[in-house]
This record gives structure tokens, sequence and C-alpha cells, in this order.
């Protein structure tokens, strides 16, 4: 690579460890994903709102308000001379109210504590995929004139939806043309001359944006950034969409003209990656004929994950006709790295999501956006990865109404009819809080910024969540499927085979948390576990996704949403934990329940964790409907080193693919280092780690959270 | 039925692809750097880890045998625990009961259906990657009948099958199983006779004689490959691997030639199956190659094969 951009790129770097170093500084710990936030410094007092009771805005209008003058007086501007681009963001929307009292769900709290709730998705915001050509070929101003177009041809009676979206773009607008003047005031005073130019050039492009859609390469990756950085203060957003294809068309074009060059592009998407860590994809199926979307543009995706070795989230889509070479090239720079791009597979996800009526071409347009998620860019609302069923809760109460019925026999046939009694209710819970929050979300806190980058909410003044866009399948996870699994298969096996325990004994042992029954505690824990294969625990892994998945499948909610299952914990397990008594499986009260729908740690008969007995067990219970059930694997970095171990990666991701997975993470780590690093962080500020589907910055993550990866880690 | 002390999945080394791979119990050598030193009897026996006991006492209730006991040090007056190595049968009853794992029984009787529904459950990634089935020990040519069966299930299965020898046997016994054999894996140690009985037991006239006979495999459809492990202090001369690799004309064209690195992984084994202090004796002494050593190795190697 060209010295200058090689040198731009560390520098960018270097940057983003120092910020990191503040931000630990200022705020402490950040337990997820990094967000690209920069702690600039920044105006204080931005004003109340006057209009509103309690000064804080609810609803399109007043939101459009503050976000208007935030970006306009408030939001400082932020231009770094080694980025390519613009822009950054250090806080959301001040001032706004989130959710009337009046709507919030108070008369579902009950129910939620009972079922151990901790992300029910009420209110939850973003968390589907904008079509972000929608914005490139528009262009800012070109989004506020359709604003305008559609508010005139609509002629709504209440206005507040267009008057909110048009001052949203108002305030973009202002923002942009605050750095375009930032940049043109910095270029004055620079001495160093590919700076000067640079400088320059960023204020050029910015004004184009600021007429005009985006042009070149330079101006799409920009319209880009600023959409991750804008999408980012509105409540966090981190979806973009098919990366490569989005940007292949500019750079066909600039290549032709001659006007840029590889190393250039490299860096360009370099500082859109520093900008933030937007979950985008490369490679995939195309939707009419499966030929592989992955072009010249995926390669130097990937180039700039390599050269940064930040956090990023990009993730390679895997299918039948995937390109190999880019494959092998990721996977090679895994191995470099020790992380990378994660794995989403079409073997589970295509296949899954046509089973809710819906045609080959549009599943394979679902793309990876999210942590574990996909969805259809611009065209569905899915709220994905903000809604959690606890697995393992059903199962506690079940034991408790059991033990308490005198009137039954304990049995594992009585157990599992209560449990599945719970986890129905619980189900129900959820999907009634959802119609909830589809009637109530709207009108407090809209979609501001995604609704600009879908396919009808514009055209018809509805918000993405109240009829905007045409396709809703609203999604929950189940978290701890391996502690229930291995709790159930602890009971049969301790309990009703081996008679080595009395169900009364057990139950008095786990109300007790265990204490001064070590023993106990490791005869239940000791049995063959889900993961290894065959086993009772296995058998009831099966059981327990297939129930879940057939209750939340099976009916939509009372207002008639679609449901869609996967098995994803992001980082909560430790939350959901501490809400829970002991479990048969032999965790104490408080400990974290088990992630995702991955075995624990050691789960194989020597306390190892054999990546294909896990891939297999991973890939048996996939709810199936096309969200995930993601596969974490951590390899040490020895077989980084061995002969064939790359291939060995390769082939057990392919296979994990065909055999019906959905996606893949991976963590290529020593042992030795992550201990080093978890005693003295400081020690590796730039290690970076999968922590589930996101990927951040091990220094940055809390003690405790960082234990969760050390034990999985450790347990090879 | 058959007596194995383990069963690893996503092996990678031993052999093309990924593989599980079998051990089988019990050995005819004794080479005294053995890394798998739990393999050398084909009897189970208890291993221990005495750090993880817990003192629930259940292992001393139910030994048969009464190897578990309890006895106060003269000196320091302490209740100390002691294990009877030497009556023990193997039977397993205080490894079953001891949910600390601080006893672990290594070996288990299983079928030849049981082991290979384990193998057959990663069929589809050694079908994706080239993979198989690998069965090594110990010695997995001493339980004849047993290997058999199992090779000749991997066969209905379409499995790539590989078996590790070190040929210490009756070649009729290779011989035996080579029609269900894809690759032997073969273990070249030491060349020179005084050498080899001093680190291995026997003067290694069998071998030598059934590693000139190689090449008759190829009838079978058998690939072949022969491999040394480098022990410091053992074979890490450029005399010895000059010998091994210019080994005789007839042993020609092997799958390939590969020299290993040796690592100290037995000694700690060692401990568990109660041989400790002077008993490890000289399995203490061996040293990894350094990769300096290596690289001058593999050349000389490389210019004999040549
Ligand atoms: S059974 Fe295991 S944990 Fe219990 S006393 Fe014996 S060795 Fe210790
Ligand atoms: S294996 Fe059997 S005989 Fe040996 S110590 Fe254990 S219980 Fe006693």
């Amino acid at each position: 690579m060209e010295k200058i951009y090689r040198d731009c790129i560390e520098s960018m770097r270097e940057t983003k460890l120092m910020y990191n170093q503040m931000k630990l500084e200022k705020i402490g710990y950040i337990d997820n994903d990094d967000h690209g936030m920069i702690p600039l410094p920044h105006k204080e007092g931005f004003p109340k709102l006057e209009s509103s009771p309690d000064g804080l805005a609810y609803g399109p209008r007043d939101i459009g308000k503050n976000w208007k003058l935030w970006l306009t007086e408030y939001h400082p501007t932020y231009i770094n001379p080694n980025s390519a681009l613009a822009g950054a963001w250090f806080g959301t929307v001040p001032g706004l109210g989130g959710w009337r009292k009046e709507d919030r769900p108070y008369h579902l709290k009950e129910l939620h504590e009972k079922y151990n709730f901790v992300q029910t998705g009420i209110g939850a915001m973003n968390h589907m995929c904008p079509d972000m050509r929608i914005g490139l070929d528009l262009g800012f101003k070109g989004i506020l004139d359709k604003v305008r177009r559609f508010r005139y041809l609509n002629n709504p009676v209440n206005t507040d939806f267009y008057d909110g979206e048009e001052d949203v773009v108002l305030g973009m607008l202002a923002f942009i043309e605050r750095h375009a003047k930032a940049a043109k005031e910095m270029s004055l005073t620079e001495t160093d001359p590919f700076k000067k130019s640079n400088l320059e050039k960023i204020a050029e492009v910015n004004q184009n944006l600021l007429k005009e859609p985006p042009k070149t390469l330079r101006e799409a990756v920009q319209f880009l950034c600023w959409f991750q950085t804008f999408s980012r203060m509105y409540f966090t957003s981190g979806a973009m969409g098919q990366l490569d294809e989005l940007l292949r068309p500019y750079y066909e074009k600039d290549i032709k003209e001659g006007i840029i060059t590889d190393d250039e592009v490299v860096w360009y998407i370099a500082s859109l990656l520093v900008n933030d860590t937007h979950y985008s994809q490369i490679g995939g199926p195309h939707p009419a004929d499966g030929h592989d979307l992955s072009s010249r543009m995926s390669y130097l995706i990937l180039e700039a994950t390599h050269a940064l070795r930040i956090p990023c989230h990009i993730a390679l889509r895997l299918h039948d006709n995937y390109n190999h070479d880019l494959f092998h090239k990721a996977v090679t720079y895994l191995f470099e790295d020790g992380t990378g791009v994660n794995y989403s597979c079409s073997g589970g996800l295509d296949k899954g999501y046509m089973k809710n009526s819906a045609p080959l071409g549009l599943a394979r347009m679902r793309a990876k956006v999210g942590c574990n998620w996909t969805a259809l860019p611009g065209i569905e609302y899915c709220l994905q990865d903000v809604s959690r069923v606890c697995l393992v809760k059903p199962l506690l109460l079940a034991l408790d109404d059991m033990i308490a019925d005198s009137s039954c026999e304990n049995s594992m046939e009585e157990l599992w009819d209560r449990y599945c009694g719970h986890l129905a209710v619980s189900v129900k819970v959820m999907k009634d809080g959802m119609d909830w929050h589809m009637a109530h979300h709207g009108r407090n806190t809209p979609e501001m910024v995604i609704n600009l980058f879908c396919h009808g909410p514009i055209e018809r003044g509805l918000d993405a969540v109240d009829g905007g866009v045409d396709i809703y399948n609203l999604n929950c996870d189940g978290v701890g499927l391996a502690t229930a699994a291995d709790s159930f298969g602890a009971i049969e096996q301790r309990v009703v085979n081996e008679k080595r325990i009395s169900w009364e004994k057990l139950y008095e042992v786990l109300k007790n948390d265990y204490e001064g029954n070590e023993n106990i505690r490791l005869m239940m824990k000791n049995i063959p576990r889900y993961g290894s294969g065959g086993s009772l625990s296995d058998k009831w892994a099966d059981k327990i996704s297939d129930k879940y998945t057939h209750l939340m499948k099976d009916t939509p909610t009372d207002n008639g949403y679609q449901m869609i299952p996967g098995l994803f914990s992001h980082g909560i397990i430790g939350q959901l934990g501490q809400n829970l008594g002991a479990t048969p499986n032999g965790r104490k009260a408080g400990e974290p329940i088990s992630h995702s729908a991955d075995p624990d740690p050691g789960f194989m008969k020597d306390g190892g964790s054999a990546p294909t007995a896990k891939s297999n067990a991973v890939a048996r219970v996939q709810p199936g409907y096309g969200n995930s059930a993601p596969l974490q694997i951590d390899f040490d970095t020895e077989l980084a080193m061995s002969i064939g171990g790359i291939e060995a990666i390769e082939n057990l991701l392919l296979t994990h693919n065909k055999q019906g997975g959905t996606l893949v993470n991976i963590n290529v780590v020593s042992k030795e280092k992550i201990l080093e690093a978890h005693k003295d962080p400081s020690k590796y500020p730039d290690l970076v780690v999968r922590v589930t589907g996101f990927s951040a910055f091990f220094a940055s993550l809390s003690p405790k959270y960082r234990q969760q990866i050390v034990d999985r880690i450790l347990s090879k | 039925m058959g007596t194995i002390f383990n069963i690893q999945r996503f092996s990678i080394h031993d052999g093309p692809g990924i593989r599980t791979t079998v051990f089988l119990k019990g050995c005819n050598n004794r080479c005294l750097w053995c890394h798998n030193p739990e393999s050398l009897i084909i009897k189970p026996q208890i291993q221990t880890y005495l750090n993880k006991c817990i003192g629930c006492g259940q292992c001393f209730e139910v030994c048969p045998e009464g190897c578990h006991v309890l006895f106060i040090d003269d000196e320091t007056k302490e209740t100390k625990r002691m294990f009877k190595r030497e009556k023990c049968t193997g039977c397993g009853k205080c490894a079953d009961s001891c949910f600390a794992n601080a006893l672990v029984l290594c070996g288990e009787e299983m079928s030849a259906q049981k082991v290979m529904e384990e193998v057959l459950m990663d069929k589809p990634y050694y079908e994706q990657s080239g993979g198989g089935v690998t069965f090594s020990g110990g010695e997995p040519l001493l339980q004849l009948a047993f290997l058999k069966e199992l090779l000749t299930i991997s066969r209905e299965n379409g499995i790539h099958t590989a078996v590790q020898t070190a040929l210490n046997m009756d070649f009729s016994r290779v011989v035996e199983v080579a029609p269900y054999v894809d690759l032997f894996m073969c273990d070249f140690k030491i060349f020179d006779r005084d050498l080899h009985k001093k680190y291995i037991g026997n003067d290694g006239e069998k071998i030598r004689e059934n590693l000139k006979r190689l090449p008759e495999l190829k009838e079978y459809g058998c690939e072949y490959v022969v491999r040394t492990p480098v022990i410091g202090g053992v074979n890490d001369t450029e005399e010895e691997i000059k010998n091994i690799a210019d080994f005789p004309e007839e042993f020609v064209h092997p799958a390939y030639y590969e020299l290993m690195p040796y690592h100290n992984m037995g000694l700690s084994k060692l401990e568990t199956l109660g041989v400790e202090g002077e008993d490890i004796g000289e399995a203490a002494l061996f040293t990894t190659p350094s990769e300096e050593k290596m690289n001058t190795l593999k050349e000389i190697s490389n210019i004999i094969k040549k």
C-alpha cells in the first residue's frame, strides 16, 4: 500500500486508541459495541422545549425541532486531517422524553419480572435496515425535496410527521455545511501539503453533498459516513447494508475515469470504519440468480478492516456460490489479526426465511446488518435483537409449582408440561408487549432517521412502525438454552434414571444454592452435556428449541403480527443470571446463564469444547425461520500456526453453513495473551475480541464482562 | 469390544482434513519419552488429580478393593490419603462417584458400534475437508479384531481411514487390516540398534523389517507416510536422521516423510498415573529440539529423500 495511505490509516488507528483511553477515564468501562463515539468537547446548555409541559420532546415534530437545533448549534464538528471523511458523534440528540408516561407498559411489569425479561423490545429503536441506495440516489437535498413533495401530495391534516422529518433533514444539511466550512478553515492554516489538500477535498466533497447526490466514490463514502453519524445520534442505530454493492458503481466509474487508486479506496473505507461500527455485509447471493455479489469493492473493504485492526462489523455471506478466494482471504486475516469479519450463513437463513411465505429472491436479499441479525433493506420492520425470552426461568417456576403441588407425582413429564406452560405464558407476554410497542411507538419515538432511507414512510406519511414499510416480522430471541437443557438432562439422569438424589432433596439443595452440597452440585454438573452429541441434554435442547419455536411461530400476536424466533443473548447473560436462583445443571444463583444457542464452555466429557461438536449442536437447534442462532467459536493462536489450521476452520465454517447454520463468530486468541490482558488490560490496549455478534476492545470491557470471554476461551 | 482411552474430535494433525482420532489402549513399545503414558497398558487405569478433590469421601466407600485409604502421618499427625494402585482392578467405581473429577478412569471398554456412533457425528466435516477417522494409540494393531471392526464400519460409511502404528509386530497384522485402510502413518523413531534398545525397549529389528515391506501395501490401495518424532537427547543428531531418511532402497515414495518435534507433554500425565519423583527417571531429561535444529535436520532429511 502506498505509504501515505498506510500512514493515514495507522494514524487513525492510534487516534482511535487514544480516544479509547479517554473514554475509559471519563466514562469507565463500556460493555458494549464501541460505536465510534468520540468524547468531544461541546457546548452545554441545550434548552428545554418550551411547547412541552416537561420540556422534553415527544413525537416527530418536537423531536425534529430538537434534532435541528442540536446539529445546527450544539453538536461540535469533527475533522481529522488523516481521515478522508468529515464527521463524528459524541452524543445522542438531547432533550428527548422517550415514551410518554401514559403510553408506558406499566401493566406488563409484573409479568416481565416474573419471567425474567430484561429486554422486552418495547420502545426499542432502529434494529431494521435502511436501503442506502435511496439516499445515495437522492442525496440529502433530494431527500429534503422528497419530504416536501410528499407533504404536498398527501396533504395531511396533522403535519407532525412531515414537520419532524423536514427538520431532521434540515439539521443534517446544516451539520454538513458546518463541516464543509470547518474543513475549509482548517485547510488555510494546515502546512502539511497532503493534509492541506485533503482538507480542501473534504470541504469540496461536502459542499457538493449539500447540493447534489454523491457522484464519486469519495462522495458516496462520505454520504454513508454521514448516515452512520446521524443514525447513531438517534438512539444509536447501527445497520447499513450490502456495502460492497452500494459502492461498486461509484468505484467502477472512478476507476474507469482514472481518478482513484485501490490504495486510496482502502483509505476511504478505513476512514468510514473508524467513523463508526455500523453493520454491513460483503458477498452474498444475487436475489435473482444466486450468483455471488462480491466484487473488487468487497476485497477493498476487507483490506481496510485488515489495515485497521479495530472492531469492525463486516460480515461475509456464505452461500452456495460464495467466493472462495475472498473467503480464504478473510479467514487468513482472522488468523493474522485475531478478529475480523464474521460469517453469515445462507444455509440456514435463506431457506428459513422462505418459511415465512417469502420467495427465495426476497430471502436472498436479507442482508446481515446487525450484531446477529439480518433484515431486508428498506422494506422490512423486524425489530431484531432487542427482545429476549429467558429459557431458564420457566424451568425454575415449573419446579416450584410441581414440588408445591402434592396432588401430582414428580416426574420428567410433569416437569416438562409445567415448563411448557410457563414458557407459553412467557412467549405470550412477549407477544403482548410487541403489540403494545407497535401501537405506541410511532407517536413517541418514531424512526426519524431510518424512515428517510426506507421505501414507503415518506411516500405515505407513515412512520416505519405504523405502516410505512410493507413487511412486518417481529423478532424475539431465546436465551440460556444450554442452562435449561443441561438442567433437564441432569435431573433426568441423576434423579430419575440413577436415583442418586430425590426430587425433594434436589429442590432443597437448589433453594440453598448448593450451600454445603458441593458434591451434589458437581454431580449435577458432570453429566454428558448439551453439545456432546446424543446425550440426554442434547435431546432436551432439541425439545426446548422446538417448543420455543412453535410457541413463537404457530400463532401471531393478538393484533396479527408474525413473530420470527431466534436464539441469541447479545451480552445479557450476566443480567439474566443475576435474577435467577441456582439451576439443576450445577449453576449457582446469580451466575450468568449460557450464551445464545451455544453449549456451555467445556461441554465435552474431557472438559474441552470440540468445534465440530459445537457446530453440530448449534446447527441442530436452529429455530429455522431466517433469524439467527449464532455459533461462537474461540480458537487458540497455536492452531493458526499449525499446518492445515486455516483450511480446517474454512471447512468447519462451510460445513456449518451446509448444515443449516445461520452465523459464525470467531476469535483467534492465545490463552496466555487473554489471561495477561485480563489481569492488566492496559498491556494490550489494542486487543480486539469478538464478544458475541459484536467486537470490542478487550480493555474497554468491565472485568466481569471480560471474565465471561476468558472462561469461554480457557475451556479449550 | 475393545478398550479405548480417548476420542478426539476436530483433530487436524493426524492425517488429512478434519478428523476424529480414536485412541486404542495398549502398546508393545516402551518409549521413554511417550507422551501418552496412559496408553501403554490395555487395562483401564485410574488417573488422579487430587488437587480437585473436595473430600466427599465417596471413593473410600465404593472401592471394593480398599484402594483408597486414609492414614495418619507419623510426623505431622495429619490425616492423609493414599491410593494403593497395585490393588486396583480398574473397575472404575471410584471414578464414577467422583464428581469432582479428581479420579478419572482412563480406558473404557466400548463396542465398535458405540465408538463409531461418535465418529460418525462429524461425517459432514470429513466430507467437506477430505478428512476422516484416525485410529491411534497405544498401538492400535494390538487390538486387531476390534480395529478391523472399526475399520469395516468406517468403510461401510464411506469415511477415509488412517491407522497410526509403530509397526512393532508381525507384518501379517498390517496386511490383515490393509484392505480397509486408506492411509498408514508409520513411526520410524530410531535407527541405531543400541539406542533403540535403550530408549524403546527392543532392538527395532522387526520395525525395520516391516518398514521395508511398506510398499507391499500399495497393492491394497493404501498410502503410507513415515514420521520421525525428533527427541532432544535421543535422535536429534544429524547421523540418526541421515540414517533414518536414507533407509533402505525399498522404502521408496511414501506419501510424505515428516520430522515432528517432540513435545514434553507426557510428564504431567505420568504423575496422574502414580509415577512420581525419581521414578520418572529419564523421561524428564528429553527436550524439545529448537526450531533451528529442526530446520537443519529437515534439510538433511530432504537432501536424502531427493
Ligand atoms: S470421590 Fe473424589 S472428591 Fe470425593 S474424596 Fe474421593 S477423590 Fe475426593
Ligand atoms: S477403579 Fe475400582 S478398584 Fe480401582 S480404585 Fe477405583 S474402585 Fe477401587
